[in-house]
């Protein structure tokens, strides 16, 4: 016979304001099973949890029922507390009435008669409950990072640190990222490389990093704990363990002209085979077979293999697929920027001189094209003029993206004190919407640089930019002034918006994960779970989430770690045992249930005879897998699977109860 | 015709003599001359039995659920195109390996309704087949091992009987009369649960009727009760349903089903362009989500 407690939450006002709390109550204690009901003010609070463990105990109670906030806000707090008095967690359920009820009716007399409705079928459902245990999966120790760019490479040292091994795999020839292709950071000017680069050396000689450059996920399946992933390492044409990174080959590569540079953002041309820049990592070069003439003229031209001393190169070599086995991973996929080509009236792409703000990085850095010179694209000249456009696609729904970029407003500040530092007597315009710079010395920083460098700030849009007798002559409008403004400048720098990296929504469906309408991969929870993805066992970093700045990168990369260094800590992952179970008696195989599974938790299972002929095939649900999201609980025609916490004979329970 | 019979015995023959199958199902000729049966062939001698004519109404998939019928592994099925759409589904939904069936194919020109022949309608034209056939696309199956092609001419179409015209009626009216028009054919369902045991799909060995803890359909009955149970098994049917109209057949209360199935099967193509039982690698458009789905109806 089912003893059933049930406690009524106040939440102060939130609830009582307007549910009768009370009559609830007192609903309550008539319904069949329910021994004892009463009102708290606060459920939550140890007192209000003490009151439902002597419940429990005193009155021997087989379920609890509490009307309060969401599940999401409390139930493990009150399971937790059930379990201390001996009851299974799972006996206790929550009508929501604060969420569901209180804050979204007015009518107290109706919100009462909802909260009462909703409490009943609760009541309903315990009294059908069934024991649950949770489930335990073992735990791989190893983590995979996806992405070298500066969040992966500290969520890889840091794991590594902690003693973890960590697979880093990097799209691109060398680690480093978007970070290493800037010159100087705001807001304390440290040199970008300077910083940067022992990061990068340490990853690749950490002994608990094993790192794969040139390399793509290929597949990815399993679960918390247990991800099989494919790795493609594609063929470098070097061999690797031979290659001393001297240079002799990329010296001598006859096609040294019309192949941009993705390093220096086109504005200097590279070779077929080559380093992207001098300090990379590993110091290993790659062919790029889309343009070596050896691939491309029948293997005529082997000019770097014969300048090779060790001769490790070898024009043969495949791709190669690397199985790993790990036990969480970080998406740390990074991110491009908006091209800039979609803003006709800026001219890019039309005039020479009107370059994007990662050209200009590259121009003011001493490993840059130009040897950290400021000078124009089209004539070699210094500018002395330099327009910057702040906003360029960032909070422009009609041609670009509503959000704002985070980092423009800040790196084109540092622009315009970088400008000024290595161009005397030079003068910068900022066309700006609102500046915003909220961390630790930013607001101190862009006020330097209008103040002690003499840049002007002009709040407003540029409407046009034309050229006219070698001088960009851009129009605007300086709104605060309320003036329309023509400038002649000598260079235009569009701060263009940051948007997922290509292909990130490609890798979130390969990794289950959810991402927004942007593409950015969205948090389990924006504030309280930030560093996890919607999906067990994977965490997120860096700018795959959002527009975020190198510190705010380097925090989430530590984030992600310390997640996967405490999931680690234990021998076992525990996971929540209301999972789909399936009838395998009357389960006829048709799979449907494996069909609707986003968590690729069923698979097939032979029911043999004592013979060992297979008599039938039927669905078998994966307990690490399986996520309780029930699509195929739906798909079932048979109602041949249930879901454990949400049995077929709850939900009937609940609706029954409601029945006049 | 005799033709056709004498390549269906002669490739029935080769079959189980070569123990290429280990039954052979098919067609052979009923109580009277216009009424045509299933029979089930497993000496080589018996083939002679074999026959096929525009009366060859029934829907022989329905057998391949049947476990009777699996237990001898490998058979051999002759099948006419609308109901080897039943086959391909069987094996897109993991019920019939591809390998233990060898299909049979015929060409059909057409069947006729089974109350015309039985008053004696023996000729194969517009007004005597079913709808199923004035908009049949698969007159050659889709699928086949072995083809047995028609010496028959193909009947006119010229438009002047307009298969499922009820579909375009109902769905004209206003929700509160089609509602009523369903209750009210509904109302005659005695539950006998034939429109199931004709239905080549319906291969659940438990079927959602049964389930009874807790019991979601009522299974007396009444106007519920067998609303509940015939719009179930229509969306249970839907984008899966190859519109054989066996379950319609089948009905002893002559509820319109081919209705619901064909109405179910047009929504189906114009909202998510699937058709069913066409390719045994598709994935069935219930068991698929794609971004781009039609959700007009998540306000």
């Amino acid at each position: 016979m089912a003893r059933i407690g049930v406690f009524v939450c106040w939440c102060g006002s939130n609830i009582a304001g307007t549910v009768d709390v009370k009559r609830v109550a007192e609903e309550a204690a008539k319904i069949p099973g329910v021994v004892e009901a009463v009102d708290y003010k606060y459920m939550c609070s140890d007192p209000g949890q003490n009151t439902l463990r002597k419940m429990i105990k005193d009155k021997n109670l087989t379920g609890v029922v509490l009307a309060a906030c969401s599940p999401h806000m409390h139930e493990n707090t009150f399971r937790k507390a059930a379990v201390k008095e001996g009851l299974n967690p799972y006996f206790i359920e929550i009508a929501n009435i604060r969420e569901q009820v209180s804050w979204v009716h007015e009518d107290k007399e109706k919100a009462t008669e909802k909260a009462i409705d909703l409490l009943k079928m609760m009541v309903e459902k315990v009294k059908k409950n069934k024991p649950i245990e949770d489930v335990r999966v073992p735990l791989t120790k190893k983590a995979l990072v996806i992405g070298g760019g500066i969040s992966g490479i500290q969520a890889a040292l840091d794991i590594a640190n902690g003693g973890v091994e960590v697979i880093l795999v990097e799209k691109e020839p060398s680690i480093g990222g978007k970070m290493i292709q800037l010159d100087e950071t705001f807001p304390t000017l440290d040199c970008s490389s300077c910083i940067m680069t022992p990061k990068m050396v340490e990853v690749y000689q950490h002994p608990n990093i094993k790192l794969y450059t040139y390399s793509e996920l290929e597949e990815v399946s399993g679960y918390i704990g247990n991800f099989n992933v494919k790795i493609k390492k594609k063929a470098r044409s070097i061999v690797e363990k031979d290659c001393t990174g001297c240079g002799d080959c990329w010296n001598i590569c006859p096609m040294h002209k019309n192949v941009k540079s993705e390093f220096n953002v086109n504005l200097s041309e590279r070779t077929a085979i080559y380093v992207p820049f001098p300090q990379a990592v590993p110091l290993i070069p790659v062919i790029d077979r889309s343009v070596c003439l050896h691939y491309k003229k029948g293997g005529k031209c082997q000019k770097c293999y014969d300048a090779c001393g060790p001769k490790c190169i070898n024009f043969d070599l495949q791709d190669e697929i690397i199985e790993e086995k790990v036990g969480a991973i970080v998406a740390a996929t990074g991110y491009d920027l908006m091209e800039n080509s979609l803003y006709g009236e800026y001219g890019y792409g039309q005039f020479k001189d009107v370059i994007s703000g990662l050209q200009f990085e590259r121009l003011l850095s001493a490993s840059g094209p130009t040897e950290g010179v400021v000078k124009r694209p089209s004539d070699g000249k210094t500018p002395e003029t330099i327009v910057f456009i702040q906003c360029v696609g960032s909070r422009d729904p009609e041609k670009g993206v509503p959000y704002c970029s985070k980092v423009c407003c800040m790196y084109t500040a540092k622009h315009a004190k970088l400008f000024a530092h290595k161009v005397h007597g030079s003068q910068s315009y900022v066309f700006y919407i609102d500046i915003r710079a909220t961390s630790k010395g930013y607001e101190e920083f862009v006020r330097g640089t209008m103040e002690n460098e003499g840049a002007i700030y002009l709040r407003g849009r540029v409407s046009k930019i034309y050229e006219d007798n070698g001088k960009l002559i851009v129009k605007g409008a300086d709104t605060l002034s309320g003036n329309q403004v023509e400038i002649a400048a000598d260079m235009v720098v569009l701060a263009t918006g940051v948007i997922p990296k290509k292909g990130s929504d490609k890798m979130a469906q390969m990794l289950g994960i959810s991402y927004d309408k942007y593409g950015f991969y969205t948090e389990s929870h924006p504030k309280l779970r930030p560093a996890e993805s919607s999906t067990a066992g994977i965490y997120l970093a860096g700018m795959a989430q959002g527009p975020r700045d190198i510190p705010e990168s380097v925090v989430s990369g530590s984030a992600a770690a310390s997640k996967i260094l405490g999931l680690f800590s234990k021998s076992e992952y525990e996971v929540e045992g209301t999972i789909a179970s399936v009838n395998k008696t009357t389960c006829v195989g048709c799979f449907y249930c494996r069909r609707v599974c986003a968590y690729s938790a069923i698979s097939k299972e032979e029911i043999k005879d004592r013979n060992g002929n297979v008599l039938k095939v039927v669905a078998n649900v994966n307990s690490g897998l399986c996520a309780g999201c029930g699509a195929c609980v739906n798909a079932c025609f048979s109602k041949s699977i249930d879901l454990k916490g949400y049995l077929d004979e709850q939900i009937f329970a609940e609706i029954k109860s409601l029945a006049v | 015709m005799e033709k056709m019979n004498d390549k269906l015995q002669k490739t029935a023959k080769e079959l189980l003599e070569n123990k290429e199958v280990n039954l052979i199902i098919g067609f052979t000729k009923g109580s009277n001359p216009l009424r045509m049966r299933s029979v089930f062939i497993t000496d080589p001698d018996d083939v002679s039995k074999l026959s096929f004519n525009a009366h060859c109404v029934q829907d022989l998939a329905v057998f391949l659920k049947k476990p009777e019928v699996k237990k001898f592994g490998k058979v051999g099925l002759i099948v006419k195109g609308c109901d080897e759409k039943a086959v391909n589904t069987l094996i897109q939904e993991y019920q019939l390996s591809r390998d233990n069936i060898k299909i049979i194919g015929v060409e059909c020109r057409g069947v006729v309704k089974q109350n015309l022949a039985d008053k004696g309608e023996d000729s194969v034209k517009q007004s005597t087949v079913y709808d199923k056939c004035l908009v049949c696309e698969v007159h050659t199956p889709l699928l086949y091992d072995y083809l047995v092609e028609s010496d028959e001419p193909a009947f006119e179409i010229n438009g002047d009987i307009k298969p499922y015209a009820k579909i375009e009626e109902l769905d004209a009216m206003s929700v509160e009369d089609r509602n009523m028009f369903w209750q009210k054919e509904f109302e005659k369902c005695i539950k006998c649960y034939a429109c199931r045991q004709a239905c080549p799909l319906c291969y659940c060995t438990r079927c959602i009727v049964e389930k009874n803890t807790p019991q979601w359909i009522e299974t007396n009955i009444e106007e519920t009760g067998n609303a509940q149970w015939n719009m179930i098994r229509a969306y249970h049917l839907s984008g899966r349903c190859i519109g054989c109209g066996e379950c319609e057949r089948a009905c002893p209360v002559n509820i319109p089903l081919m209705l619901v199935n064909e109405k179910m099967a047009r929504d189906v193509f114009e909202k998510f362009g699937y058709k069913s039982g066409v390719d045994i690698n598709a994935k069935p458009v219930f068991g698929t989500f794609d971004a781009n789905d039609f959700n007009e109806f998540i306000k």
